[in-house]
C-alpha cells in the first residue's frame, strides 16, 4: 500500500467527472487499498478517489472513529433518500475549513464491492452525510459550493494565502 | 471529509471523569449521567464517551506509553492532569483524531481544568507521541489490559480459558434487546426493526431476544417510551426460564434493581403468580418501578435488606426464589470496563460472605418443595460454586438440580457462562430445591 497525495482545492481537477469503473481488476483493489491508507492517515472519515487524482467512481469510508469499520464503494448511486439534516463538515481537499451543510437524513445506496459484486446499504446520521459528501467529489462537487458567493470567496483567500505561506 | 474535532470543554470532562472512575472509584453508569448534563451537544458527548471507555480498555498500556514520556511521574495531586494525558494519547494513537487537533484542544482543556503550569507539559508529551509510533514494551498487565491479581486469579480459576477471558473482557459487546411479549411479539418486533433499516436477528437460545447488528441509541429504536422491549444481555434473559414458574405461585425476586429479570418474569407470566421484589437500595428501586411504568407492569415492592428476615417477611413461605446476588461482576468487564479498576481480591472475599448469608436467609423463607435460583454476574468460583457448596452440604433439605443445558458449562453445582461464550455475557446459575420434611 501507498500513501497518495491529496489535492487541494482550488485546483481545477477537483472539478473533473469521475468515469464509472469497467473492469474490477487488481489496480482497483490497489486503489482501494491506498485510498483507505491516505484517509486513515490524513486523518479523515471518507476520500473519494477524485481527491487523489484518479477520476474513476470509488469512494472509501469509516466513520468509526476507530479504524474498525473500513468501507468502499464503486460506481456508487444514491437510489433513495428521506429528510433534511444539517451537519457541520469539514474536507480533506478543503483543510481547516469547517461548514454547516443541509444533506439528505438518510439515503439508500447501490454500489459495487470490489470484487464487481453489487450490494445496498441504508445509512443515515453521519455516514449518510459522508457518502453524500464523497459522491458529491465524483461529480466535480465541493461541500463549500452549497454556501454563500461571499464565504466561498473568503475561503478561496484564505487557502490562497496558506498557500502562498507554503510556497 | 473530515470531521471537526470536538471542543477543549468535552476533553476536560472527560479527563474529569476518568479522574474520578479511577481514583475515586466512581462508577462508569454514573460518571455517563453526569456527562450528559455537562455536555450539551450530542456529538461532543458521544466523543467524550467512547474516549472514556476506550482509555478504559487501554488503559494500561496507554499509562505504559505514558511512563516513557514523562521524564518524572507527575504529583498525587495532578491526577487529572494525566488523565487528560491518557485520553489525549487514546485520541493520538486509537482514534482518528488529528494529531495537531488533539495537541491543542488538550492543551486548552489544561488551561480550564485551572492547571495552565501543565499547557507546556500536555502539548510537549502529545506532540512527542504523535511524533514516534506507539511501541511498548509488552508485559502481561499491559498485554491483557487489566491489574495483575485479576490476570492471576484467572489463571487459578480457569487454567485452559484465562486468555479467552479477558481477550472477551476487551471486546465491544453486542446490544441485546428483549421484546415485551405483553405488547409484542419478536417476529413483530424483528419486522418492525427491519421497516427502520436497523439489521437485528433473534438470539439463539433466549425466546425473547433480539441481537442488534449495530448498537444504537435506544431512543432511536422503535417503541422503546412504549415498552416494547428492555436492553438486556441474552445470558440475563436465560435466568427467568430455569424459574419454571407456574400460575398461583408465590415468588420472590430479593435482590431486584434494577429490575431487568423481575420485569421479565412479569412479562412471562403476567399477574398468574404473586411477585414481590425486594432491594436494599430504596433509590434503586425507584428505577424498577420506572421500568415498570414504561413496561406496563406491577407487582409489590418493598425496600429492604433480604438477609434482615424480621423486617419484611410476613411468614408464607415463597415457592420461587430468585436470588441474583450482589457479586464482582466479573463476568461483564465488556460492559463496564471501570469493574477491573474498582475490585480488590478482598472485595471478592467480601462478597462471597455476603452471599453465603443471602443464600442461608433466603432458604429459610423457600417453601418445602420449592426451588431457589442463585445467580451472579461473575466468574470466580468462590462467589458462585462455592457460595452453594456451602449451603448444600450444612443444610440437610437441599438438593442441586442438575442444570444440562446447551448454552452453559457445566459446573459442579451449577452452570457457568463465561464472557463472550455465545457471544453472551458471563454468568453463574445454580438452581437448589428444597425437600419436604422426613415424616
Amino acid at each position: 500500500m501507498a500513501l497518495r497525495q491529496i489535492l487541494h482545492h482550488p485546483d481545477p481537477r477537483l472539478r473533473n467527472k469521475a468515469s464509472p469503473v469497467a473492469s474490477f481488476d487488481a489496480e482497483l483493489g490497489k486503489l482501494i487499498d491506498d485510498m483507505l491508507e491516505t484517509m486513515y492517515d490524513a486523518p479523515g472519515i471518507g476520500l473519494a478517489a477524485t481527491q487523489v487524482n484518479v477520476h474513476q467512481r470509488v469512494v472509501v469510508i469509516d466513520v468509526s472513529g476507530e479504524k474498525s469499520t473500513p468501507l468502499h464503494f464503486v460506481n456508487p448511486v444514491i437510489a433513495e433518500t428521506t429528510g433534511e439534516e444539517e451537519m457541520e463538515e469539514g474536507c480533506l481537499s478543503v483543510p481547516g475549513v469547517f461548514e454547516t451543510v443541509c444533506r439528505a437524513e438518510e439515503v439508500l445506496i447501490h454500489a459495487f464491492d470490489r470484487n464487481g459484486d453489487p450490494f445496498e446499504m441504508n445509512a443515515d446520521g453521519l455516514l449518510a452525510v459522508c457518502i453524500q459528501h464523497e459522491i458529491d467529489h465524483l461529480d466535480g462537487k465541493l461541500f463549500v459550493d452549497y454556501l454563500s458567493q461571499l464565504k466561498q470567496l473568503r475561503i478561496r483567500k484564505k487557502l490562497a494565502k496558506e498557500q502562498r505561506q507554503y510556497d | 471529509m473530515v470531521l471537526k474535532s470536538a471542543p477543549s470543554s468535552a476533553r476536560s470532562a472527560t479527563a474529569q471523569a476518568l479522574y474520578k472512575i479511577v481514583h475515586e472509584g466512581q462508577s462508569l453508569t454514573r460518571s455517563t449521567r453526569s456527562l450528559a448534563e455537562r455536555i450539551d451537544d450530542p456529538r461532543d458527548r458521544a466523543f467524550a464517551q467512547s474516549c472514556i471507555y476506550g482509555v478504559l480498555r487501554h488503559y494500561y498500556s496507554l499509562q505504559a506509553l505514558l511512563d516513557q514520556l514523562l521524564k518524572k511521574p507527575l504529583r498525587r495531586k495532578d491526577a487529572d492532569i494525566e488523565a487528560l494525558l491518557l485520553s489525549g494519547l487514546y485520541q493520538i494513537k486509537l482514534m482518528n483524531v488529528p494529531a495537531h487537533a488533539a495537541v491543542s484542544s488538550n492543551v486548552e482543556a489544561a488551561r480550564s481544568l485551572n492547571k495552565s503550569w501543565a499547557c507546556g507539559l500536555v502539548n510537549a508529551v502529545l506532540r512527542k507521541a504523535s511524533a514516534q509510533p506507539l511501541t511498548l514494551e509488552r508485559d502481561r498487565t499491559t498485554h491483557f489490559e487489566h491489574p495483575s491479581w485479576l490476570v492471576e486469579r484467572l489463571q487459578v480459576d480457569y487454567p485452559d480459558d484465562w486468555e479467552s477471558i479477558l481477550n472477551a473482557n476487551n471486546e465491544h459487546p453486542p446490544m441485546t434487546l428483549r421484546v415485551n411479549r405483553l405488547q409484542s411479539s419478536r417476529a413483530d418486533y424483528l419486522a418492525a426493526l427491519g421497516d427502520t433499516n436497523l439489521p437485528a436477528e433473534p438470539t439463539r437460545f433466549s425466546d425473547d431476544g433480539v441481537l442488534l447488528t449495530h448498537s444504537s441509541p435506544v431512543a432511536q429504536l422503535p417503541g422503546f417510551e412504549q415498552g416494547l422491549f428492555s436492553v438486556q444481555d441474552e445470558a440475563a434473559q436465560l435466568a427467568t426460564g430455569l424459574l419454571e414458574l407456574e400460575p398461583g405461585q408465590r415468588v420472590l425476586d430479593a435482590c431486584a434493581a434494577p429490575g431487568g429479570k423481575t420485569t421479565h418474569i412479569l412479562e412471562r407470566v403476567e399477574n398468574a403468580v404473586e411477585l414481590l421484589a425486594l432491594d436494599l437500595d430504596a433509590g434503586r428501586l425507584e428505577d424498577v418501578k420506572a421500568n415498570f411504568a414504561r413496561l406496563g407492569l406491577s407487582c409489590s415492592t418493598l425496600a429492604a435488606d433480604a438477609t434482615d428476615i424480621d423486617t419484611w417477611w410476613d411468614g408464607k413461605y415463597f415457592d420461587r426464589i430468585l436470588l441474583d446476588a450482589p457479586c464482582s461482576a466479573s463476568g461483564i468487564i465488556r460492559r463496564h470496563p471501570d469493574i477491573r479498576f474498582h475490585r480488590s481480591p478482598e472485595d471478592i472475599a467480601e462478597l462471597a460472605d455476603r452471599q453465603r448469608k443471602l443464600l442461608a436467609s433466603m432458604w429459610s423463607v423457600l417453601a418445602p418443595g420449592g426451588t431457589l435460583l442463585y445467580v451472579t454476574c461473575s466468574v470466580f468460583p468462590a462467589e458462585n460454586d462455592a457460595v452453594i457448596a456451602h449451603l448444600a452440604e450444612a443444610t440437610a433439605d437441599a438438593s442441586v438440580d442438575i442444570l444440562d443445558i446447551a448454552w452453559a458449562r457445566r459446573t459442579k453445582f451449577g452452570c457457568q457462562i463465561l464472557p463472550g461464550d455465545h457471544g453472551m455475557d458471563g454468568f453463574y446459575y445454580a438452581r437448589l430445591s428444597k425437600g419436604h420434611p422426613a415424616i
